[in-house]
């Protein structure tokens, strides 16, 4: 086979001739190159060996015919173009070989470096450089990634590193390599039975081998199994000239941020330390500077230059390694910065204002999961200033898991779960956690430990929690029987309040208030405020208190669903109303008219506050529904051997029930001034026959209050366009979808989120999808078997966290109303904005 | 008056129950072998003693337990602790142990502009070099395994136990590497930590 039939085949090319957009052929990281070096981005030269080259190899066990030839070809061309020799001096040509599939999985070879060395190019190398203790880390790192990389040797590199350590810059170069060789090879020799070849084109030959055939490794194949990918896709290898950043001192190698990746502030963010590669920060044996003080001039105005330029045309914050080599600047890798969630929000408010970003890009830019962190309140800023004036803050350890938080002391996992059961919030203490204690940690809001640092046991388990942890707060001595934790002067009995940070360590006195950080209040709000009117919808969320109404408009939503039997309970008056709801199905008594009374001055008393908090915003209350926890108690045996909660599973069995909370709440609209109309949603109605009933209730309260149904099941859905009244301006008609859901599968309603055991069997693909994160085929076919101009006016309510794949199909249904927890509302306005542009 | 000793399938059962804190007759026989109805037998034996609390399903360790084991394990493994390879492969583990708990580190938390963040797990290369990483570092714990394996054929479920977790992994399921609640390989190997220690009679340097 010709050469020329194996470039037209394309076996092999260089970054420079290669279609970035080829990411078959070339690979992820191969494509990436050649559009940074044909961008005109100085990247270390190279070339690809394509997908197809790995083709040939897995078909026929064996390098292709050719190939070797080729390869040594390119080598050859990439000699001239970096001015540099392969295998010999006076420059010697080190080169990196990497794999890169089309689609990243595991089981892929790791990246080799400085391959090429033999006694040849060291000597060179060392005598270019001036220092043979260069040279030598050289050869040695070389040699044990080889071994272990090609040749699977464990890696035992004592001996070769005190040898190493012993070599000095001005060693005969030579004789150094010579011993140095000999001995990887006498330790390689004790756990494989080959050896690395001397011969460098061997060498390369050897790599590009092996990352063809990591491509059938155990853990690629069951990957690929798992995901459903092609097993004849093939890798790509990508073998790149290597850079030095050790060679001299106005040589270096750094990473640098084009802003800031824990706060999302502009400005260059990164560090560089001259004369070193990249793998000595890692070992952590120098520490780097930052770029602004580090770098040279030219090279800082060249790299600040760059960042911009990049930023501006990927449209992201970018994460660019970079190496500089005698003073020239060398990009090495170029990828989206990883960020904080912070940073994320506050980064993508930015794009968005300064033109870089549409609406659309900057709100793929944060994730609801990023939404969720930023929202969660830690503690006001000013009350942890005053506990430290106060002195209040007794102790700082590490922190382990982030988290703000307050509770109550506990000084063992019985006690805390305990405490936990009795509905406060424990803080656990111990001197050293074990797996003993993991029932105790489980229940509770924080973790401190006196011993141990960041990757002790109660660090990892608590970060598997997401719960608060402080460790290795060695102040502090816990004493088990008398019950009390010291620290300096200052002795906490069990049961007192306390609160810890988990980010800094810190251990408080007492409890912390809690605030909405900044974050969310700021770049957050501006972001989802214009997601919000994209999508045109209104937000609900769901309260149960006048402090809840408030976090729900506070959080964007447009106004709050108020569940009946919630808010009474909230209030501490839930037996009272339970007597009165048996009161009411007391046939045979003559209790019910003072029931009725009773019942609805409850709800009245209720929902004024509530009303009052909600001032003019949208607010929808939902009749009692005797299938939610709080009402369980009333699945007993009651009068007339009917369980009660039956009965009101037929909502209007006993009309009086439902009378009794319109009374309620119509009264309430009054008392609290309110002049907007209240809607009032009834669940389980599934009858156009009900719905007559319902409104006919209904009819005293025209101006003050709408009513309308809330469909829980198939039946309601099925018949939702007869149950909505299309006359009636401003009615509403609810669905629950997730109690629909459920329905589907003959699960209780309030049960889909906590099934004991769902998360393995969806894991194991038993269902074909979750369905708390999908809507179900079957339930998409009824929804959109409503007609479209109903749908248009449904309002659905969510439970549990919002999935985007639910917000999302909805929206696209034409649904425009939502209502959800309050912690959901900002999620939700994101995921809703995102819908609006998706295909 | 000294307790009697445990026999062989008492010491199994009551160290399973010890190092899980709680554990039922299923879950023991997983990882010891013993028949189920066996193990239902020896539980009840052990509760007599005052070393479990049998609580419907669960057996829980007492706080004699420990002490008991201790000093079944200074007779059953006398043997082994002065066999001089295996105590250099236990020397060798230190070194994997601490390697190990850096890597847990790193899959949960990652370095981000100085900040210790919450791993996402948005970012499947770097959530790929952590499981590489924790791969090859059971893969170190086979020689040790193998060689506890020689003096109590108990040990080795740990193996069984890891290539189950780590399939896991591999099919997806993430969760295994870390969590509390599951066979992960955290938690496989710290009980293996804990095992081996007692094994040896030595105490836990955190």
């Amino acid at each position: 086979m010709t050469l020329d039939l194996m470039a037209r085949q394309g076996s092999i090319v260089a970054f420079d001739d290669a279609d970035p957009a080829a990411v078959d052929r070339l690979g992820g990281k191969g494509a990436g190159l050649a559009q940074m070096t044909q961008a005109g981005l100085r990247v270390p030269p190279g070339f690809v060996i394509t997908t197809e080259a790995c083709r040939h190899y897995l078909e026929r066990k064996a390098m292709p015919d050719g190939l070797a030839e080729q390869i040594f070809a390119e080598l050859e061309a990439l000699e001239q173009r970096s001015g540099k020799s392969f295998g010999h001096g006076p420059a010697p040509m080190l080169l990196s070989v990497r794999s890169g599939a089309p689609v990243s999985m595991p089981g892929m070879m790791d990246t080799i470096l400085n391959l090429g060395m033999n006694r040849d190019a060291a000597v060179a190398l060392a005598e270019q450089t001036s220092d043979t203790r260069f040279m030598a880390q050289l050869v040695s790192r070389f040699h044990a990634m080889y071994a272990e990389i090609v040749l699977d040797a464990l890696d035992e590199p004592d001996a070769v590193q005190q040898f190493v350590n012993q070599v000095t810059p001005t060693d005969p170069a030579g004789d150094t390599f010579d011993r140095l060789w000999r001995l990887c090879e006498e330790e390689l020799d004790q756990s494989c039975s080959e050896s690395v070849p001397a011969d460098p084109h061997a060498q390369l030959l050897g790599a590009v081998e092996a990352v063809f055939r990591s491509w059938n490794t155990r853990r690629a194949r069951t990957y690929r199994d798992h995901h459903g990918v092609p097993h004849d896709l093939g890798t790509a290898v990508v073998v790149q000239a290597m850079v030095f950043g050790n060679v001299s001192d106005d040589s270096g190698s750094g990473v640098v941020f084009t802003r800031n990746p824990v706060t999302g502030e502009p400005g260059l963010f990164g560090e560089y330390l001259a004369a070193s590669q990249g793998e000595d920060v890692v070992a952590g044996i120098r520490t780097p500077a930052p770029v602004a003080q580090a770098l040279a001039p030219a090279v800082l105005a060249e790299l600040t230059h760059l960042a911009a330029a990049l930023e501006k045309s990927q449209g992201d914050v970018l994460d660019i390694e970079f190496t500089v080599e005698r003073s020239t600047l060398y990009l090495l890798q170029v990828r989206s910065a990883k960020r904080t969630p912070e940073a994320a929000v506050r980064i993508a408010a930015d794009l968005l204002a300064d033109g870089t970003l549409t609406l659309a890009q900057a709100l793929k830019r944060v994730s609801l999961q990023q939404v969720r962190q930023v929202q969660r309140p830690g503690f006001d800023t000013d009350e942890v200033a005053a506990a430290h004036v106060d002195g209040r803050c007794l102790t700082t350890g590490t922190g382990a898991c982030p988290g703000q938080v307050s509770g109550v002391l506990v000084l063992d996992p019985d006690r805390a779960m305990s405490t936990a059961a009795a509905g406060e919030r424990p803080v656990l203490a111990r001197a050293i956690t074990s797996p003993a204690d993991l029932h105790g940690m489980i229940a509770s809001v924080g973790i401190v430990t006196a011993t141990g640092g960041s990757t002790s046991h109660a660090a990892v388990v608590a970060r598997s929690l997401a719960t608060a942890c402080v460790v290795g707060a060695s102040e502090i001595i816990i004493d088990e029987s008398a019950r009390t934790m010291t620290v300096g002067g200052c002795t906490v009995r069990e049961g007192d309040p306390i609160s810890l940070d988990g980010a800094t360590g810190e251990v408080f006195l007492g409890a912390l208030n809690t605030a909405t950080p900044a974050a969310a209040t700021g770049a957050l709000a501006e972001l989802l405020d214009r997601a919000s009117s994209a999508a045109g919808a209104a937000v609900l969320g769901r309260a149960a208190t006048s402090p809840a109404v408030q976090d729900a408009l506070t959080s964007g939503a447009s106004g709050v669903l108020i569940p009946v039997e919630a808010a009474v309970a909230k209030g501490g008056r839930l037996d009272e109303f339970e007597q009165y709801l048996a009161d009411l199905h007391d046939t045979d008594g003559a209790s019910p008219a003072h029931a009725r009374g009773a019942l609805a001055d409850l709800v009245a008393d209720t929902m004024t506050p509530l009303l009052t908090a909600a001032g003019e915003t949208e607010v929808v209350v939902r009749a009692l529904d005797p299938s939610t926890d709080e009402l369980t108690d009333l699945w007993g045996p009651g009068p007339n051997g009917a369980t009660l909660a039956q009965r009101l599973l037929l909502p209007l069995a006993v009309p009086t029930v439902i009378q009794a909370q319109l009374d309620g709440v119509a009264r309430a609209v009054a008392t609290s001034g309110r002049h907007r109309s209240v809607h009032f949603s009834v669940g389980h109605i599934s009858d156009t026959a009900e719905i007559e009933v319902l409104r006919d209730l209904a009819r005293p309260y025209d101006g003050v209050l709408l009513v309308g149904a809330e469909a829980t099941s198939v039946r309601g859905l099925t018949n939702l366009a007869m149950l909505h009244d299309h006359e009636a301006s401003g009615a509403q008609t609810w669905l629950d979808l997730y109690a629909v859901q459920a329905g589907i599968f003959g699960w209780p309603a309030t049960r889909l989120f906590a099934l004991e055991g769902l998360d393995d069997y969806v894991s194991r693909g038993l269902l074909h999808g979750d369905p708390r994160a999908s809507v179900d085929p079957c339930v998409s076919a009824l929804v959109t078997a409503v007609d479209e101009a109903v749908r248009r006016q449904l309002s659905v309510q969510l439970t549990s966290e919002v999935a985007p794949a639910v917000a999302a199909a909805l929206h696209r249904w034409g649904v425009r109303r939502f209502a959800v927890d309050n912690d959901e509302v900002r999620p939700l306005l994101l995921a809703l904005g995102r819908a609006v542009f998706r295909d | 008056m000294t307790a009697p000793a445990l026999a062989k399938s008492e010491y199994d059962v009551c160290n399973t129950v010890a190092l899980k804190r709680m554990a039922t007759p299923t879950t023991i026989a997983q990882v010891t072998g013993h028949p189920a109805d066996e193990i239902d037998n020896v539980l009840d034996e052990l509760a007599r003693r005052g070393l479990v609390v049998r609580a419907g399903e669960a057996s829980l360790a007492t706080s004699d337990a420990v002490p008991a084991l201790a000093q079944a394990a200074s007779q059953l493994y006398a043997e082994l602790r002065e066999d001089q390879h295996l105590l250099e492969l236990v020397d060798r583990f230190d070194i994997v142990n601490k390697q190990f708990l850096v890597t847990m580190s790193a899959w949960q938390q990652v370095d981000i502009g100085g900040r210790k963040v919450l791993n996402d797990h948005s970012d499947a290369d770097y959530d790929e070099k952590v499981i590489a990483k924790l791969i090859k570092l059971v893969d170190r714990l086979d020689a040790l395994v193998a060689a506890l394996g020689e003096y109590d054929r108990r040990f080795g479920s740990y193996s069984q136990r890891f290539a189950t977790a780590l399939y896991g992994v591999d099919s997806g399921r993430t969760e295994l590497v870390s969590s509390a609640v599951d066979d992960s390989v955290h938690n496989i190997w710290h009980e293996f930590h804990e095992d081996l220690l007692r094994t040896l009679g030595r105490e836990r340097s955190e």
